[in-house]
C-alpha cells in the first residue's frame, strides 16, 4: 500500500513536471505573440491562453505577497449585475413614465386650448 | 403614386444615361463601367430624397451582396440636405407638445445645428433640472440638442418604400437579382427605416448604452431628456468635442488619441462580444473625442443585435483570425449560417488560410478590413449566401478599425482583440453545460497522453 501511494505521488510528480515544461514553453510562445510569434492554428490559442494565465498567476503572487505584508489588496469584485439590471429597468420605467406624464400634459393643453 | 414611380424611374434612367460617356457606351473595361453605373445610381439616390438616401446607406454596408464599386460609391452618399425653415420644425414641436419651444425650454435656437434626410437638429437649454435614466442629473440651463423628424419625411419615405418594394418584386428572378435578394433587402431596409422614424427607439438604445458602459468613464453617450421627447422629437445632452476630421486640434488640446483608439476598439468589441448589441452605424460623424479624454458615441439610429449563441460563435471566428486558424473560422461561421457546400470547403479553406497569412501591413500590424472583406468576397466567389447580420458585423468591425486608425494609424486591431476574445473563450470553458459536453473527450485525450 505504501509503495502504491509512493508510486501514485511519483506519477503525479512526473506528469506535473512534464506538464510544467510544456506549459512553460506555451507561455514563452504566447508571450512572444504577434503574427511572427505564433505558429497559428488551434495550438496558438492554447499558447495565448497560457500567457494570459501566467499574467494572472503573477498578479495572484503579488496579491498574496502584499497580503502577507499586511497591505490592503484591491478587490476586482463588482456590484451584483442582476441588481444593477433591476436598477436599470426601474430607471427605464421612470423614463417611460416621464414621457407619459409629458404626453398627458400635452393632451391637457390641447383640451384646454 | 403612379406619377412618383415615373419620377423615380425617370431620375434613375436619366442619371444612368448621363454616365454613358464615362462608361464609353459600354465599351470600357468592366470595373470602369461598374464605377460609372454606381456613380449614376448614387447621384439619382441623392436626388430622390430620404428613402433612397437611406437605401444607399444600407447598400454601403453590404459588401457581401453588391460590387465593390457600388459599395464605395454609396459610402460617399451625402446625407446633408438644405435645412428646413425654423418655422416648419417649430410646427412639429408645437404639434407634439401643444406648446411653443420657448415654453418647453429655457432657450431654443432657431438656427439648425445640422440637417439630414430624416431629421433636423437644433440647440436648446433646459428650463429645469432633469434626472436621466442613467447618469448624473442634467442641471437647469444645461445645453441640449433637439432632434426633430422633418415634417412629411415619414409619409414620403413609407410611400417610396412601397414603390421600391414593387420594383424589387419585379426585379426578383431577373438576371439583375442574381447576387442578392431584392425583396429581402427592401424588407430589411423597411424595418431599419421604421426604427429610425421613431426617435424613442434611438433614445432607449442610448440609455442602454450608457448603462452598459457605466463602469467605463472613458466612454459616453448623450443622456436623454424623456419629458421633452416623443416619437418625432428627441431631446438629448449636447456633447462638445472634436470629430475625427479635426484630430489635429484635439491632439494640440492634449487628447490622448492612441489611448482612445485602443479604448474605442475595445469598447466596440465589448458591445459585440459581451452585450450582443452594438452601434451599427459608426462613421466619423457619429464619434467625438472630448476635451476630458473620452469617446462619445452619437446617433444610435442603426443598431445590431446578437443572441448569446451568435455572440459566442462570433467570438470564436475572431479568435480564429487572431490565432490564424482557418478550420475554427469555418466551423463557427457555419454555425452562424454561412453554409459552404462540401465541394467548396477545401478551396474556401485554402483561400481563407491565404487571407489569414496575408493580412499583415508593411508596418507589421494586422489588417482586419483586408481579412473581413476578403472573406466575404471569397464566399461570394464560391456562391455562398451570407446572412445579413454576418455581413453587417464584419463591415462594422472593418469600420471600427478604420475609425481607430484615424485616431492612431499604428493600431493593430487584431492584437487589441486578442486578450479580449481569449478571456471570453477561457470564461466560456468553465460553463457547466460545455464542461459536461466536452469533459469525456478531454479525459480520453488526457488518458491517451498518459498511456502513450
Amino acid at each position: 500500500m505504501t509503495d502504491d501511494v509512493m508510486r501514485f505521488f511519483a506519477t503525479w510528480l512526473f506528469t506535473h513536471e512534464a506538464a510544467d515544461e510544456e506549459i512553460k514553453a506555451a507561455i514563452r510562445r504566447g508571450m512572444s505573440g504577434g503574427p511572427e510569434g505564433m505558429s497559428g492554428g488551434p495550438d496558438a490559442f492554447v499558447d495565448g491562453l497560457a500567457a494570459m494565465v501566467e499574467e494572472e498567476k503573477e498578479k495572484l503572487k503579488a496579491d498574496l505577497a502584499a497580503r502577507a505584508r499586511g497591505e490592503e489588496v484591491a478587490s476586482e469584485e463588482s456590484a451584483d449585475p442582476a441588481l444593477d439590471e433591476i436598477r436599470f429597468e426601474v430607471a427605464e420605467l421612470r423614463g417611460r413614465l416621464d414621457t407619459m406624464e409629458s404626453l398627458l400634459e400635452t393632451i391637457l393643453r390641447k383640451v384646454g386650448g | 403614386m403612379a406619377s412618383r414611380s415615373v419620377v423615380i424611374t425617370g431620375v434613375i434612367v436619366g442619371q444612368l444615361v448621363g454616365q454613358l460617356p464615362a462608361a464609353r457606351f459600354g465599351l470600357a473595361p468592366a470595373h470602369v463601367r461598374r464605377a460609372a453605373w454606381a456613380r449614376g445610381l448614387r447621384r439619382s439616390f441623392e436626388r430622390l430624397g430620404p428613402a433612397f438616401i437611406k437605401l444607399g446607406q444600407l447598400i454601403s454596408v453590404r459588401p457581401d451582396e453588391f460590387s465593390a464599386e457600388l459599395v464605395a460609391e454609396m459610402q460617399r452618399m451625402q446625407d446633408a440636405v438644405p435645412p428646413l425653415p425654423a418655422e416648419a420644425i417649430r410646427a412639429v414641436i408645437r404639434s407634439e407638445f401643444a406648446a411653443e419651444p420657448e415654453d418647453l425650454f429655457e432657450t431654443f435656437d432657431n438656427k439648425p445645428l445640422a440637417a439630414a434626410s430624416i431629421a433636423q437638429v437644433h440647440r436648446a437649454t433646459l428650463a429645469s433640472p432633469y434626472r436621466p435614466v442613467w447618469g448624473e442629473v442634467l442641471p437647469a440651463g444645461a445645453e441640449v440638442v433637439v432632434k426633430v423628424v422633418r415634417p412629411g419625411a415619414a409619409e414620403s419615405i413609407l410611400g417610396d418604400v412601397a414603390i421600391v418594394r414593387r420594383l424589387a418584386e419585379r426585379m426578383a428572378g431577373t438576371r439583375l437579382a442574381r447576387r442578392f435578394d431584392p425583396v429581402g433587402l427592401v424588407d430589411e431596409f423597411s424595418s431599419t427605416v421604421d426604427r429610425e422614424l421613431d426617435l424613442r427607439q434611438e433614445g432607449r438604445f442610448a440609455d442602454r448604452f450608457a448603462f452598459d458602459f457605466r463602469d467605463d468613464a472613458r466612454v459616453q453617450a448623450p443622456r436623454i431628456v424623456w419629458t421633452r421627447s416623443t416619437g418625432k422629437v428627441l431631446t438629448m445632452e449636447f456633447i462638445t468635442g472634436w470629430r475625427l476630421s479635426d484630430l489635429e486640434i484635439a491632439r494640440e488640446a492634449g487628447v490622448d488619441c492612441k489611448g482612445l483608439a485602443i479604448h474605442g476598439a475595445t469598447a466596440f468589441m465589448r458591445q459585440v462580444f459581451v452585450y450582443g448589441r452594438y452601434h451599427a452605424d459608426l462613421h466619423p460623424a457619429n464619434i467625438f473625442v472630448t476635451p476630458d479624454n473620452t469617446i462619445a458615441y452619437l446617433d444610435f439610429g442603426i443598431v445590431g443585435y446578437l443572441t448569446p449563441e451568435e455572440r459566442m460563435n462570433i467570438t470564436q471566428v475572431m479568435a480564429a483570425l487572431i490565432y490564424r486558424d482557418p478550420d475554427r473560422a469555418l466551423r463557427y461561421s457555419e454555425k452562424l449560417g454561412v453554409h459552404v457546400p462540401p465541394e467548396h470547403v477545401e478551396p474556401v479553406r485554402r483561400g481563407l488560410g491565404a487571407l489569414l497569412d496575408g493580412d499583415v501591413r508593411p508596418d507589421g500590424t494586422r489588417d482586419f478590413a483586408h481579412f473581413g472583406l476578403g472573406f466575404l468576397k471569397l464566399l461570394g466567389e464560391h456562391g455562398v449566401a451570407i446572412p445579413s447580420g454576418y455581413g453587417l458585423l464584419i463591415k462594422s468591425l472593418a469600420t471600427v478599425e478604420g475609425v481607430a486608425r484615424a485616431l492612431y494609424p499604428e493600431i493593430d486591431i487584431v492584437e487589441t482583440a486578442q486578450p479580449f476574445t481569449t478571456r471570453i473563450l477561457a470564461r466560456a470553458m468553465g460553463d457547466p453545460v460545455r464542461l459536461r459536453e466536452r469533459m469525456p473527450a478531454a479525459v480520453r485525450a488526457a488518458l491517451r497522453e498518459l498511456v502513450v
